[in-house]
């Protein structure tokens, strides 16, 4: 018998398992729940130990990777709690793909597979996906796989790159190790390609040991629990995670939901036009994208999976937060793009800044439903893109160092609070400590602190921006000039917008010497300089002039927001010395509007 | 005056207070169980001292030792009642708190909430200097600046001051040159500094550690005044030790220095007391179980040794969700909460689905069978009804509980919506409840590297055996052991534990260029740092040491902890240490890289007195008829049967040596009722324990495991 059949164990809800048995009879509610919250622990703990064997900053403080796993027919069955879901929602495709493109019977134990190929993965080449197969009882039964972002890919880093061939490495599908055995020509391939090699392979090495992680936990559960196949457990997650999904989509009225807008070209390259439709009908959600601008001849082109992942993160944030993610989720939400599109290139595109379009995915669909579901969805946040730094150069002593960190900003407020400081959405991941910064590179930040003002005024406030502050040390320990910095980034021309009368947030700001540079080349600066980077504030949802003057008052005292903006942008008249709210003038003042 | 030598365990809870006053010379134990009193814990503490002393017969005794252990620090934080307190940083960087580290701990929660920061911005004020990531002073430090934000932060009325700049656990001449200046200019002002609270590497958690310790400080000094006074007032001249959520215990001194370390004060009793179980029986796997009124805690220990982590999370947001909390850096034992508590209450999800928890009814109003204005039903109303609690017998009768109004409540809030009977829905509670602790036990359990089938499951606090047999059933476990007094049997714990305290210190070396006479003297400094601290609670007893090494892979981010011999490091060898890491490197993480450079980074001392001699006594009565055990017959629920059927019920107090009661059987003390299913025996030994096993034969396991 391939699955423990429990006996029914409880008289707990009741209604669930005549739920359960009518549709499958395979597994009650609660057995199905204990083996799903293990699958997930499994997957966590993998997740977990990269952060004691990953040697870049990015990975072990900045969590830009994902870890999931798959049963043996490639479905995903779970991805980490802290997924970025970009690389989750993309590898649930890819991954797939992947392990069908060969007959299940030709994998063999210690097969370890490494691919960056943007086209089946997460959309650029720094995305390095190591997979394996989970054999138990001399069977494949499962699929491990995780992606890591390689802050250092080789290439050149910037996003003005016209094709993908300038930046970096490109690892087709390769055994990485053959039933066991190494193969170094593979790594010997990478190093030679990259600026920081130990780095590099350092991080490739726990990736196989995540992998491997996974691998002994999966294997050590099925023997606990007496299973000799993951496949009939996954249908059954699948399919009721499908049946949630569903439920949730089914809430949303029917009905078309066009949305129009650009997104700013990188640096003072023109505007990038996307039309996107939502089509709702019963549980069936579509986004199709006719009539979107054609691929661009810079980095922000945007492969299928990455565009699908953030289309997908809309829905299911909006939705259907609770219930984690796997194959089931992703049934109902299709999409279609035009080949060729800034939204689905084609090879061989530049798509290392993909994130500059893709990011925007999600904001655009809450945009389009926000009339249908005002309360589900929130205004524009200054995290998207998530922005992004890569630094490197020499030394005092010659040797090279490469860095790379990411920075949200101000999240958008929703119908029921202000939105969240500085938050990397709709990617996810976490700043680097600028203590590690510091100990990993010749920089000091001078400076890393909230900016007064940048949230979008509104009923509901944005979260706010966030400035940091970096210095190019001329001392005898100062690097060797000159040091690059590369910027993949956005909001320097169109800020986030707020909903529903609420304000725009602030704009985001690349200075050198305080003055703007250009964020889509490299940035050569000598020893002495001084980088800002601002990050935009998060959009406005509701007037403001209808914002609690006590909230208003608040925000004054903590200096999220000036004695002046609470003035002209609320209505809200604050004395000075004591940092009370004139009531009578503020009474004035918003009858005035 | 009543002789000998009189230590008394005390553990305030979030629904009661326990105490165990054990004479070592005599070996008598006097317990006691009261309602927790949240608005000021020491006059549960004095109410139960007195009750005690009070049932010694004779003259009065003197107690000689208080342990005590307090869940008012993680409470203070939680409920944020703590000091007003003010945060001095390093220019540019006062928002660090407020940014913490940007992960969005649920990827698509939208609307996910977020701890505040327990400073203010308004209390957060910048000086300028700056230390470099490799200790050299960049910018001096200004003592006037110092000393203009001091007085700003006092004049916003600040009680507590946190101090933390960047890179100051490299150098912390800067924290030192501010401390000197709070010392001689505001002395009244409770100060925590981050090179003494957590020197270490990464601001955001440094200063949150520190700031958390800052923000309980004065709660804690000022209840650890109120109950030195009232403990002096009832005469008490002895010494007053705390338990440390590391497991140790320590003076009152360094735990009002550093009451950031006493935050799992409570739950960590259970464990100290299953660790000397499981020596004092030579049992290789306990899997601790302590479920109270608010929460079940777990921890697997392994060979007599719980384990222990560096750091952990307080006052989550989403109480299950890694990430919703404030970040502490700072040792304790690994203790996993795996579930809600008696209180804890049952209502319906959104899915028509049921649910147990987290929200907690806690000691006020309590279960609806308290009968204090609860009307939720929780864990405890459905042990009610399920026939496993006595309602005239709940702590030994002196607090009766209201069945009826279970009954009402359980019909009203749960079985209705669920289109069930009262007793279907209140054993789908109890046994909901058991499956969740079960599966959060064996993932815990796998984590740690134990397999269930093979751990005996100590059962502790009021509800833990009540729930160990069910717990047991769903994870396989043969044996159950329950303490004597198992209700209050946490504080226990108390009596074992050595008194210890852990260091540490960052410094970076690569192995090669390690100098390792430098290293056996950093090792040696922090030695005698701990024991000093030590000698504050001891002065004669020899105090010993256990080093840690944390060392990685140079580049990587994070370390692997090495436990070495503690003799000269001088003379230890570079092959053998470089051995050691790759042996346990490959053992983590499948596989290692002997090319590959390796370095230190963290060198880390525990110092701990001995542990402490403590015998337990063996039971009064040596022999006896267990027909005079027998209270009667009350019907219960069977787990297996899933039906009401006659359980014997057992008078704990009246046990011997060598009784066997097979089960169906109800084993009461006041403070707990043990619950014993068909299928199982229990037996007790020669101290009071009773043991559990649960029938090897049949085919029920198979289908429960």
């Amino acid at each position: 018998m391939p699955i423990k059949r429990s006996k029914p164990k409880s008289e707990v809800g009741v209604k669930a398992r005549r739920r359960s048995r009518s549709s499958r009879g395979a597994f009650d509610a609660i057995t199905l729940e204990i083996l799903w919250r293990r699958l997930v622990s499994v997957v966590d703990e993998a997740d977990a130990s990269v952060s004691r064997t990953a040697f870049s900053s990015l990975l072990r403080d900045a969590h830009d990777y994902t870890c999931m796993f798959t049963d043996s027919r490639g479905q995903e069955l779970v991805q980490g709690t802290f997924c970025t879901p970009g690389q989750a929602g993309a590898m649930a495709l890819g991954v797939k793909k992947i392990i069908r493109s060969m007959p299940l019977k030709q994998y063999r134990p210690g097969d370890v597979f490494i691919v960056n190929d943007p086209w089946l993965l997460a959309g650029h080449l720094n995305d390095i996906c190591v997979l394996s197969p989970i054999f138990f009882k001399g069977r494949p039964v499962a699929f491990t796989a995780c992606v890591f972002h390689h802050s250092d890919i080789g290439g050149r880093v910037s996003s003005d790159n016209r094709e993908v061939h300038e930046e970096g490495v490109f690892i087709p599908l390769t055994k990485l190790y053959d039933a066991g055995r190494l193969n170094e020509e593979v790594l010997k391939l990478i190093r030679w390609n990259v600026r920081t090699p130990e780095e590099v392979t350092g991080d490739i090495r726990s990736q196989v040991a995540a992998n491997h992680v996974c691998s002994e936990k999966i294997v050590a559960m099925m023997a606990d629990e007496g299973l000799t196949t993951l496949d009939d457990l996954a249908d059954e997650i699948i399919s009721r995670t499908e049946r949630s999904m569903r439920a949730a989509i089914a809430k949303i009225p029917d009905g078309i939901y066009p949305h129009e807008s650009v997104i700013e070209g990188a640096g003072q390259r023109k505007d990038v036009a996307i039309r996107l439709t939502v089509s709702v009908k019963g549980s069936d959600l579509t986004v199709d994208f006719t009539g979107t601008s054609p691929q661009v001849d810079w980095g922000g082109n945007v492969v299928y999976n990455f565009t699908y992942a953030y289309v997908f993160m809309a829905v299911k944030s909006a939705f259907d937060p609770d219930v984690p993610i796997n194959e089931g989720a992703i049934r109902p939400v299709k999409m279609t793009a035009p080949e060729g599109s800034v939204v689905n290139c084609r090879f061989p595109a530049a798509v290392a800044a993909r994130m500059q379009i893709g990011h925007f995915m999600t904001e655009m669909v809450f945009k389009a439903l926000s009339a249908a579901t005002p309360h589900n969805i929130i205004a524009g946040s200054g995290g998207t893109p998530a922005q992004t730094n890569i630094f490197y150069g020499r030394r005092h002593n010659g040797r090279p160092w490469h860095t790379m960190i990411i920075r949200g900003g101000g999240l958008g407020a929703s119908s029921r609070k202000d939105g969240h400081h500085c938050a990397i959405f709709p990617a996810n991941g976490a700043n680097t400590p600028v203590e590690i910064f510091e100990s990993d590179t010749p920089l000091l930040v001078a400076e890393r602190s909230l900016v007064t003002d940048s949230g979008g005024p509104g009923r509901m406030r944005g979260g706010l921006g966030r400035r940091m502050v970096l210095r190019v040390p001329d001392d005898d320990f100062g690097p060797q000039a000159p040091v690059t910095v590369a910027v993949q980034a956005g909001r320097f021309r169109y800020p986030p917008d707020g909903m529903f009368g609420g304000g725009a947030g602030s704009k985001a700001q690349f200075l050198r010497n305080r003055h703007p540079a250009d964020p889509s080349g490299l940035t050569f600066c000598e020893r002495g300089d001084v980088i800002e980077f601002y990050s935009a504030g998060g959009g406005g949802y509701g007037p403001a002039f209808e914002r609690d003057p006590e909230a208003v008052q608040a925000d004054v005292m903590s200096g999220y927001v000036s004695i002046d903006r609470a003035r002209d942008d609320y209505g809200v008249v604050i004395d000075p010395a004591t940092l009370k709210v004139d009531l009578e003038a503020t009474r004035v003042l918003r009858k005035k509007s | 005056m009543a002789k000998g030598y009189y230590r008394l365990g005390c553990d305030i809870g979030g629904t009661f207070t326990d105490f165990v006053l054990v004479n070592d010379q005599g070996g008598e134990f006097y317990v006691f169980k009261c309602l927790t009193t949240p608005s000021d814990p020491s006059e549960a503490v004095e109410r139960g001292i007195q009750v005690l002393i009070d049932r010694i017969p004779g003259s009065k005794p003197v107690i000689d030792e208080i342990i005590h252990g307090t869940t008012l620090v993680i409470n203070a934080i939680i409920e944020r009642k703590g000091a007003k307190t003010g945060l001095i940083t390093t220019q540019g960087f006062r928002d660090v708190l407020e940014l913490g580290r940007e992960l969005r701990y649920d990827a698509y929660d939208i609307f996910s909430e977020y701890p505040p920061p327990l400073v203010p911005r308004a209390l957060r004020m910048e000086v300028d200097e700056r230390i470099s990531s490799d200790g050299r002073v960049i910018q001096g430090l200004s003592p006037e600046e110092v000393r203009g934000s001091l007085s700003r932060l006092r004049g916003r009325g600040i009680e507590s001051l946190a101090v933390c700049l960047i890179n100051s656990y490299r150098n912390p001449v800067h924290e030192r040159q501010i401390k000197a200046i709070v010392e001689s200019e505001a002395p009244e002002l409770f100060l925590s500094t981050s090179f003494e609270v957590l020197p270490q590497i990464r601001e955001y958690e440094r200063t949150c550690t520190t700031a958390t310790n800052a923000y309980v400080k004065p709660i804690t000094a000022r209840y650890l005044e109120k109950l030195s006074s009232r403990l002096e007032a009832q005469g008490f001249a002895g010494k007053l030790h705390i338990m440390l959520s590391s497991g140790g215990i320590t003076s009152v001194a360094t735990a009002r220095e550093f009451p950031v370390r006493i935050i799992e004060s409570g739950p960590t009793a259970a464990v100290i007391a299953s660790q000397y179980y499981g020596r004092m029986f030579n049992i290789r796997d306990i899997f601790c179980f302590d479920m109270g009124g608010t929460t079940a805690k777990s921890c697997l220990i392994q060979k007599g040794q719980a384990g222990l982590v560096s750091t952990f999370e307080v006052g989550r947001v989403q109480r299950f969700k890694k990430g919703s909390g404030l970040p502490i850096q700072v040792p304790v034992v690994d203790l996993m909460e795996i579930g809600a508590g008696g209180g804890s209450i049952a209502h319906m999800s959104k899915m028509g689905l049921l649910q147990v928890g987290p929200e907690s009814a806690a000691a006020d109003p309590g279960p609806v069978c308290y009968a204090r204005g609860g009307e939720q039903p929780t864990v405890t109303d459905a042990d009610l009804l399920l026939g496993y609690l006595d309602p005239g017998y709940f702590l030994g009768g002196t607090m009766p509980l209201d069945k009826p109004g279970a009954v009402r409540a359980m019909a009203e809030k749960v079985a209705k919506p669920l289109g069930a009977s009262v007793i279907e829905a209140a054993f789908g509670i109890h046994d909901l409840i058991n499956e969740t602790m079960a599966a959060a036990a064996k993932t815990h359990i796998a984590e740690k590297g134990g397999n269930p089938k093979i751990v005996t499951i100590a059962a502790f606090g009021g509800a833990g055996p009540v729930h160990a047999y069910g717990l047991a059933k769903k994870i396989g476990a043969p044996r159950i052991l329950v303490p004597p007094l198992a209700g209050v049997g946490s504080a226990m714990g108390f009596f074992t534990a050595p008194a210890a305290f852990d260091l540490s210190r960052s410094h970076r070396a690569s192995l090669d260029d390690a100098d390792f006479g430098a290293i056996e003297t950093l090792f040696q400094e922090l030695e005698r740092e701990g024991a000093a601290i030590l000698q504050q609670t001891d002065r004669r007893q020899k105090v010993t040491f256990e080093r840690t090494l944390m060392m990685r892979f140079v580049g990587q981010g994070a370390e692997t902890d090495l436990q070495i011999p503690r003799r000269s490091f001088a003379r230890l060898s570079k092959l053998r240490v470089r051995a050691l890491f790759d042996e346990t490197y490959q053992k983590l993480y499948g596989r290692t890289y002997p090319d590959n450079p390796v370095e230190f980074v963290t060198f880390k001392v525990r110092a701990s007195l001995p542990e402490r001699p403590f015998r337990l006594p063996p039971l009064a009565r040596k022999k006896g008829r267990l027909k005079n055990c027998i209270k009667g017959k009350r019907p219960a629920f069977s787990l297996l049967k899933k039906r009401f059927i006659p359980f014997t019920v057992y008078d704990r107090l009246k046990l011997f040596p060598g009784a066997r009661m097979p089960g169906p059987a109800i084993v009461e003390e006041k403070e707990s009722t043990i619950v014993v299913g068909e299928d199982a025996v229990a037996r007790v030994d020669e101290f009071g324990f009773v043991w559990i096993d649960i029938n090897e034969g049949g085919g029920e396991r198979g289908r429960w495991a």
